[in-house]
């Protein structure tokens, strides 16, 4: 198999080893990825709050997507970043457990469900920014946001216990 | 000392309690519970950086800070019922050897400052007009709340390594 070549490839390169070998780097990058979840996580809760209309009531949506954009961007940059770091300490083990590729998949849903929402609802946002009550689709578009973000967390903190045991 | 006979003795009473017992012998209660914790802490992180953010004059900047505190006071305090809650039932797993725990005591320092500061001054200046008071001190209240919550973080971080 060519994917789990690349993966053996990955874990022999001398970053992955000093990445896996370090006494540091691997809890910094932990910390930082854990702690990073009050920028991300904690403002796409906050938007997607704000299209259930439960939350930043009196903004209008488009302002609080334009405000929340950068730092979401930010947020989701470090994770990312630091997620691959993490990643590439011991890509065939990652790549063994369910839970990486459950999270992995539910990443994929959630970026298209930020994709549909910019290309549907979202295009005519103009129409209901300052709805009293939010379009139906918004409010489904947070709450599949809600549950898969839930779920990704869940799934990355159940990677932790299902790793293997480092050889 | 008998303050430290009584945190002890306390410890020793989670340790040994029903929920303490429950969710150590349980194989999925405590990773179950510790996903409650993380996903309180993204909310409550979240909505003290947007405060915080606010105060210094980055973003929702039209919007007086005492409206946008009312806003978001209920997601925050929510949050911090959640963390306390699934982090008292942590902490039971394993009280006694938290008690010994220099991380764990890193954080509930931090963690007193951190309720005393955002409950005290940081509540007074984000449900006031924050023009009156000086950007420097903005500037200064805004870094004194993320860091004593970084304190509190980074010590509950360190508790897994010490």
């Amino acid at each position: 198999m060519w994917f789990v070549n690349l993966l053996q490839w990955l874990h022999d390169t001398p970053f992955s080893i000093t990445m896996r070998e370090s006494v540091w780097a691997e809890p910094i990058v932990e910390t930082i990825h854990v702690l990073t979840l009050t920028l991300f996580i904690g403002f796409a809760f906050l938007l997607d709050l704000r299209l259930l209309g439960v939350c930043l009531r009196r903004r209008p949506v488009s302002q609080v997507l334009h405000k929340l954009n950068p730092f979401l961007f930010v947020g989701f940059t470090i994770m990312v970043v630091t997620g691959v770091l993490l990643f590439s300490g011991d890509p065939p083990s990652f790549y063994s457990t369910i839970f990486f590729k459950i999270k992995m998949v539910f990443l994929v849903l959630a970026g298209l469900n930020v994709l549909v929402f910019n290309a549907t609802i979202g295009r005519k946002v103009a129409q209901w920014d300052m709805a009293p009550e939010t379009p139906r689709a918004a409010k489904v578009a947070a709450v599949i946001s809600i549950v898969l973000w839930v779920a990704i967390v869940a799934a990355g903190r159940a990677i932790a216990y299902d790793l293997p045991p480092p050889s | 000392m008998w303050l430290r006979t009584l945190v002890f003795h306390f410890c020793q009473w989670c340790n040994n309690s029903s929920w303490g017992h429950g969710v150590r012998d349980s194989v999925w209660l405590f990773p179950f519970v510790e996903i409650f914790h993380l996903l309180a802490l993204g909310v409550l992180g979240g909505t003290i950086l947007l405060l915080n953010l606010r105060l210094v004059g980055f973003g929702f900047r039209d919007e007086p800070l005492p409206e946008l505190t009312r806003e978001v006071r209920p997601w925050m305090l929510g949050s911090l019922a959640v963390m306390f809650v699934s982090g008292f039932l942590l902490f039971s797993t394993e009280a006694v050897k938290m008690y010994g725990n220099i991380g764990f005591r890193y954080k509930m320092f931090f963690l007193f400052f951190a309720l005393v500061y955002t409950f005290t001054i940081h509540r007074k200046l984000t449900t006031s007009d924050e023009t009156r008071v000086s950007p420097v001190w903005r500037w200064l209240a805004a870094f004194v709340s993320l860091a004593l919550w970084a304190g509190v973080g980074l010590g509950g971080r360190s508790i897994g390594y010490v």
